[in-house]
């Protein structure tokens, strides 16, 4: 094989002897030629570790040296491989790729690094801020028990804990140092924020992707790097296909969709503003499940209005799959920031004048979004719009850009809140965590899946929780008709109704039968236990069953894998068996 | 089942840890996966083509014939690997790879006819390995020609008509997608 070093290798091998180890094994390693070139080159450590040995030295040292060096370099490779135990997720970012590619990758890398970012603010916030306060004792005016409410609306018990702003008092903490609990909540988020923006790893990125991207135009960028090399999976490499031949031209419908797209937006931020007045209101009553109405529909909001805008999408086909991403995400960037605007406005404007301690009230609204964002596209949102997405083309660059603007608003709102609320950070980083792990497995499944998934969750927790209530409702003796209404006025229980009737069918022919059939089956424990046992023992049979034919299976497949593979075998063997 | 030993010697896990940018643990992966491919009643330790083309990682990517062909040392190319041909491959696709290692092998998989540039006809056979084989897919004459006229125009910068490793190498590297597009983990 020709090798295109440009010095002799003689020169090559005298050039690298004079580098130091590390450099000279990446030089080495960076060398285009192939394994048993570089051996019989004289390139391999050991010649040059012989080389060493051959120096005027005196035997202990050379062979001193010779130890401490090779120990480095095999401690530094083992490093390697410890590092895939320690670093998180390593594992499963590259069956991620693997399985879906490099652009896929990168969301997940993003949302490794921001629980990294989030991790670490978390951390500077805590050790600064709040256990300095939790050593001094908290601040507490009144004392509300802990109800479950909380974890959704953030008020009540958590409104005088370090969570909140309110949590905090300003005075100095007398230890072995003075602490100025002022100084450090201020200099603690300022400093933490600045250097955010000042972010080394940020920068780079920045610098990598955005300026040296507008120096390389479509085409040769399409031609000899957009292949990924790292796909697996057949479908994916057929519709990557596709797409790269893809190509239409639409003007006029432009203009329309944009019109669309702005007056959605206009119309959400109008909504908004509108609630956040009545949001005002309500809270004055102090009722605090309702202060849960403001977070769901500024959610519902930015959930539904892109998919309303994916469907001003379908009527207008745009020239390349890249663009519709682009614009796509244009026209989403500015609804959440639109609608993300009309929020500061009103925290910084209108409820101070309104509430006391209002800066606690701000902290438990982001709160309370954050937690909202987190449920509704989390858990609901996200299987339907891998269904929508699935049937529309171009669709895997589509999910990727929305799944990334989600974690970037999630972002937005902690940053945000992070003057009012210290420890947001970690309600973040639960977010972030849960997020991967869920959307690893949505990434994954087909539509049709997706539909299986829908219909057991429709069936398994909405029917059934639903056929207890009413079984429960029904069959109580503590759950009384109401008097004044309903059919049921004037029994003690629902289920009398059913008693009474049966009592009076005593009187008639074959009567006594069916009332003793009543009395001492259907309202009997013992029948009802004996019944179960029954269903549960013929289950369990039914499933051993299962499993053994799973095993019949399982040895019938290996069978015919064997007489595939040796067919003059098995025909021998049955040549001989009719002997 | 007999055969080939299944165990590399220590020394030869190091040597190639040295030599590739391989990490032990991939050594080790690929000598268990190269020794699944090779034939066990046979003598010779070469791999052909075809089963190499059986790989999950490279049935189905279009240019798995000319990534066999760039790193193979057999003297009639063939296209049969060594286990060091195997392992020079996984060590230019793999994580830790440098630019202009990767730069350099790419360079030599897109060369169809192995002259050392990339002219017209290297450039027609790489987009016609991306578009497909279908009447449907495939670009007709005209917006071939416009295709390759621009790529030209774009990379050759001593304007010969061919793009040599150096101007190959050069657009690349303005690219941030290629070293992370250009990867093959087992």
């Amino acid at each position: 094989m020709c090798s295109d070093t440009v010095l002799s290798e003689p020169e090559l091998v005298a050039d690298l002897g004079k580098m130091p180890i590390r450099a000279r094994t990446q030089a080495i390693r960076t060398l285009p030629m192939s394994i048993d070139d570089k051996r019989t080159g004289g390139l391999s450590e050991k010649h040059y570790l012989e080389n060493l040995k051959q120096m005027r030295l005196k035997p202990l040292a050379s062979s001193f040296i010779v130890w401490v060096s090779q120990s480095f370099s095999r401690c530094h490779s083992s490093m390697a491989t410890y590092r895939t135990l320690v670093v998180l997720w390593l594992g499963s970012l590259k069956e991620i790729q693997a399985k879906f590619g490099t652009a896929v990758l990168s969301y997940f890398l993003f949302l490794k690094w921001l629980l990294m970012f989030n991790f670490f603010s978390f951390l500077v916030n805590l050790s600064f801020i709040a256990v300095p306060q939790l050593v001094h004792g908290l601040n507490r005016t009144s004392s509300v028990s802990f109800r479950g409410l909380e974890l959704l609306t953030g008020a009540g018990y958590f409104n005088q804990t370090v969570l909140f702003y309110g949590g905090y008092n300003g005075g100095v903490i007398e230890t072995q140092l003075e602490y100025n609990m002022q100084l450090a909540y201020f200099f603690t988020i300022v400093t933490y924020l600045t250097v955010s923006v000042l972010s080394r790893s940020m920068a780079r990125s920045f610098q990598r992707n955005v300026v040296e991207l507008g120096s390389v135009t479509g085409t040769v960028s399409l031609l000899f790097c957009s292949w990924d090399f790292s796909v697996s999976d057949i479908k994916a490499i057929q519709s990557h296909k596709a797409r790269l031949s893809d190509r239409t031209k639409h003007f006029s419908l432009h203009l329309v969709s944009w019109l669309l797209s702005l007056v959605l937006t206009a119309g959400s931020c109008a909504a908004v503003h509108f609630l956040c007045q009545v949001n005002l209101k309500v809270s004055e009553l102090v009722s605090e499940a309702a202060t849960l109405l403001l977070p769901v529909v500024v959610t519902l909001i930015i959930l539904v209005v892109p998919i309303l805008f994916s469907l001003i999408n379908k009527m207008d086909p745009f020239p390349s799959p890249r663009s519709v991403v682009y614009i796509t995400m244009l026209r989403n960037v500015l609804l959440r920031m639109s609608v993300l605007g009309i929020l500061c406005y009103y925290w910084l404007t209108q409820v101070p004048n309104k509430i006391p301690c209002w800066e606690s009230f701000v902290g438990q609204d982001v709160y309370r979004l954050i937690v909202m964002d987190f449920l509704l596209s989390a858990l609901g949102f996200s299987f339907f719009r891998q269904i929508e997405c699935g049937k529309s083309l171009g669709a895997p660059e589509f999910d990727i850009a929305r799944n990334v603007l989600d974690l970037i608003y999630g972002q937005t709102l902690a940053w945000i809140g992070m003057y009012f609320s210290p420890l947001l950070p970690a309600i973040q980083i639960i977010k972030l965590f849960i997020t991967f792990y869920m959307k690893k497995v949505l990434f994954s499944f087909s539509a049709a899946q997706m539909e299986t998934v829908f219909i057991a969750l429709l069936f398994f927790p909405s029917l059934v929780g639903s056929l207890a209530l009413v079984a429960y409702t029904i069959w109580r003796y503590i759950l009384k008709p109401s008097l004044q209404c309903g059919p049921f006025q004037g029994l003690n229980t629902t289920f009398q109704a059913v008693s009474v009737w049966v009592d009076g069918l005593g009187s008639k022919p074959g009567g006594p039968g069916a009332v003793w059939v009543f009395r001492n089956v259907i309202q009997s424990t013992v029948f009802f236990f004996l019944s179960s046992m029954a269903v549960i023992i013929l289950q369990y049979f039914f499933w051993q069953a299962i499993l053994g034919q799973k095993q019949h299976i399982g040895s019938l497949r290996k069978q015919i894998v064997s007489v595939s593979l040796f067919p003059f075998a098995s025909r021998l063997r049955s040549l001989f068996l009719s002997i | 089942m007999g055969g080939a030993a299944s165990q590399l010697p220590k020394e030869m896990v190091s040597e190639y840890q040295e030599l590739t940018f391989l990490t032990k643990q991939e050594i080790l992966l690929a000598h268990k996966r190269f020794s699944e491919l090779q034939d066990r009643d046979s003598l010779s330790s070469r791999v052909p083509m075809e089963k190499i083309l059986t790989m999950p990682e490279l049935k189905s990517n279009p240019f798995r014939r000319r990534i066999c062909h760039v790193f193979s040392t057999s003297e009639p190319n063939d296209g049969s690997l060594t286990f060091e041909d195997f392992l020079d491959l996984l060590s230019a696709f793999s994580d830790s790879a440098t630019l202009e290692i990767k730069s350099h092998y790419a360079f030599r998989i897109f060369d169809f006819d192995d002259d050392g540039t990339l002219d017209a006809g290297d450039l027609e056979k790489l987009v016609n390995c991306l578009t497909g084989d279908t009447d449907e897919t495939r670009l007709n004459p005209e917006e071939m020609r416009q295709l390759i006229k621009n790529i030209l125009e774009e990379s050759d910068i001593d304007k010969d008509g061919t793009v040599n490793l150096s101007e190959f190498q050069h657009v690349i590297s303005r690219s941030p997608d290629f070293v992370s597009s250009f990867k093959i983990v087992l």
